[in-house]
């Protein structure tokens, strides 16, 4: 019986309803989709890093997690002294360059050679390697998104590049340069931003790491096929405090909205609730109801975020193709619990009132 | 005393043995109510003693402002009193809190008003199982049936109240009111938006739960016709009674 007065309380004004059932969507939906977007970056980072094929990976002592802001580059004669360990079979520098200009990705400038032996080289969809010293490789998704092929022209820090190939995407970076052209671009002249290291066998890694501690005390020194899990929001400064952050303003934003939706249900439902009381209901009995109703207000609105957050991701995905945003179970279970308990909150205090009503004022109400 | 007939009576086919009451079933010592309009005192009752016997149906008239609404309110325990003591079935209505005074009311007391209070988004049958629901017996619906063919309201119950007319409304309320079997049965001016035809209608059917159920009824009327329909007749004027004289 409460069931069907909840049901059709709440369909009684469907704009009203709607209107909440769109805060609460919203609010999901951002939960969802800003854990996505940060998780699913992080993780087609590290899935790319990791896919590189190196063993070890040094960076310089200021560098991040999140090496696309590594900066501080460090000298390049690093990699001779490194080459020379016991079971170094290959090492290969690059320097990282974040562009920002006409979209947002990190350049990395190569030796061709010593990747490809620290890599076992591209996978080339089309063209050939980097030769001359305007190459640029531009992988798959990257060479989608930009509507670029192999000959076009790729400008990049106000510089024309040509497009020597087109590889497969899952490889460090998105985009490739000669490293000595990008090191007089940038002026990081014998510069490199990160070391890759190939080991001549796995098994040897953790001795490698060892030596290179040892001969670089100050420098993180990676095992990348652990990568991935290292990349994670808590281990870069900030991040999880900017993703509490936003979900905290998510979720703000729905309470308001339900504690205004249910402000003026009480209100309008004045005389109702003198009824209710009239006929012998308790104070939990109206509370519970108007508790329900927001539930099932909140439920619809958590089913209408989850397939809103899928939309809004073939949206953005469908406009940039090398974005990376991942929607897992267990964050729409947990956006949606989020959602309730803010709901639940923000109904509390006009179910309180609704139910501390003198039912004689109630019933006179008009 | 004449044999009394409750709904259970109708529901199993057995009359139910004879009765003699001997307290009131409702019985007011002294009553006082006190409004407070800023620093000012304002008593809408003085003082009202005020006695019902299980069974009897009384009507209550008066002068709009003179205490009407407040003595129905306050003896159902809508409202407290400042002074005095309200006794329903037994219970002290003054002793209690505010849950406890739910809960008899719950149990005891079934309202009807002027402006039949219907919930607008539940339908007629709706309407009347929210009351059985709160009361926490459940859908009965034998007993659900007997109390809405008693009104005539058999084909009316898939309609919501926007769809009914007046008098449909209050008897769709009268049956809310007396489906739980309440001891006593409150009336605030029932007929007081309807027309000629429904008011006798409402009337009629007042009377009958009275005589053929036992249903023990206070109404509150401006309509001096009204009064044929109960046994007792009690007037007030600011916020006293001034006179409780039987019908006929």
């Amino acid at each position: 019986m409460m069931g069907q007065l909840v049901l059709r309380n709440l369909f009684h004004r469907p704009m009203r309803t709607l209107i909440g059932v769109m805060a609460v969507a919203v609010e999901v939906a951002l939960v969802i989709l800003i854990v996505g977007l940060t998780s699913g970056i992080l993780q087609e980072t590290a899935k790319r890093i990791e896919g590189i094929g190196a063993d070890i990976m040094v960076q310089s002592p200021a560098a991040q997690m999140l090496i696309t802001f590594s900066g501080s580059p460090m000298p390049i004669k690093i990699a001779d002294r490194l080459a020379e360990l016991k079971y170094v079979q290959a090492v290969a520098p690059a320097l990282l360059q974040f562009n920002s200009t006409g979209g947002v990705e990190t350049v990395w400038g190569i030796d061709a050679q010593s990747f490809r032996d620290v890599s076992s080289g591209f996978v080339f969809l089309q063209g050939h390697d980097l030769q001359d010293p305007d190459d640029i490789l531009v992988d798959d998704w990257q060479a989608k998104a930009k509507h670029v092929k192999v000959g076009d022209t790729y400008n990049l820090f106000n510089h024309k590049w040509n497009v020597a190939g087109v590889i497969e995407h899952g490889k460090g970076a998105r985009l490739f340069v000669p490293l000595a052209t990008l090191q007089d671009l940038v002026g990081a002249h014998d510069k490199a931003s990160i070391f890759l290291v190939k080991c001549t066998h796995p098994d040897h890694t953790e001795d490698v790491i060892a030596e290179i501690k040892d001969l670089l005390p100050n420098h993180p020194v990676r095992p990348l096929k652990e990568f991935m899990t290292l990349m994670t929001s808590t281990n870069i400064p900030g991040l999880q405090t900017f993703i509490d952050a936003m979900i905290a303003l998510a979720v703000s934003i729905g309470l308001l909205v339900i504690f205004l939706t249910m402000y003026t249900t009480v209100l309008e439902r004045t005389r109702d609730i003198g009824v209710l009381k009239s006929l012998g209901a308790s104070k939990v009995l109206i509370v519970r109801a108007l508790l329900m109703e927001t539930t099932l207000l909140c439920v619809l609105g958590i089913a209408a975020g989850v397939g809103l957050s899928y939309l809004v991701r073939a949206g953005f995905l469908a406009l940039f193709p090398t974005l990376s945003i991942l929607i897992t179970t267990e964050w729409i279970l947990r956006a949606g619990l989020i959602a309730l308990v803010g709901a639940v909150l923000g109904a509390s205090y006009p179910a309180w009132l609704a139910s501390r009503k003198d039912p004689v004022e109630a019933l006179s109400y008009d | 005393m004449a044999i009394t007939v409750t709904i259970r009576s109708l529901m199993d086919g057995k009359p139910d043995a004879e009765r003699k009451p001997l307290d009131p079933i409702l019985k007011t010592e002294n009553l006082w109510k006190l409004y407070h309009a800023g620093k000012v005192e304002v008593p809408a009752l003085r003082g009202v003693n005020f006695d019902v016997l299980p069974g009897e149906s009384v009507a209550v008239m008066g002068p709009s402002g003179c205490g009407k609404s407040t003595l129905l309110y306050v003896i159902g325990g809508l409202a407290r009193a400042s002074r005095g003591k309200v006794l329903v079935d037994g219970n002290d209505l003054t002793a209690m809190g505010d849950a406890e005074r739910t809960k008899l009311r719950r149990s005891k007391i079934g309202f009807v008003f002027q402006r039949f209070n219907l919930l607008p988004t539940l339908t007629a049958r709706g309407n009347i199982a929210i009351a059985q629901y709160i009361h926490g017996d459940g859908y009965d619906p034998h007993r659900f049936d007997v109390v809405t063919k008693m009104l005539g309201l058999e084909g009316r119950l898939h309609h919501r109240p926007s769809e009914m007319s007046g008098g449909e409304q209050q008897r769709v309320a009268i049956a809310r009111a007396i489906i739980n079997e309440p001891k006593i049965l409150l009336a605030d001016e029932p007929t007081g938006n309807l027309d000629t035809k429904n008011s006798d209608i409402v009337l009629e059917m007042l009377r009958r739960l009275n005589k053929d159920l036992g249903q023990t009824i206070v109404m509150i009327t401006h309509n001096p016709e009204a009064t044929t329909y109960f046994d007792r007749v009690v007037h007030m004027r600011d916020g006293i009674i001034v006179d409780g004289v039987p019908a006929d």
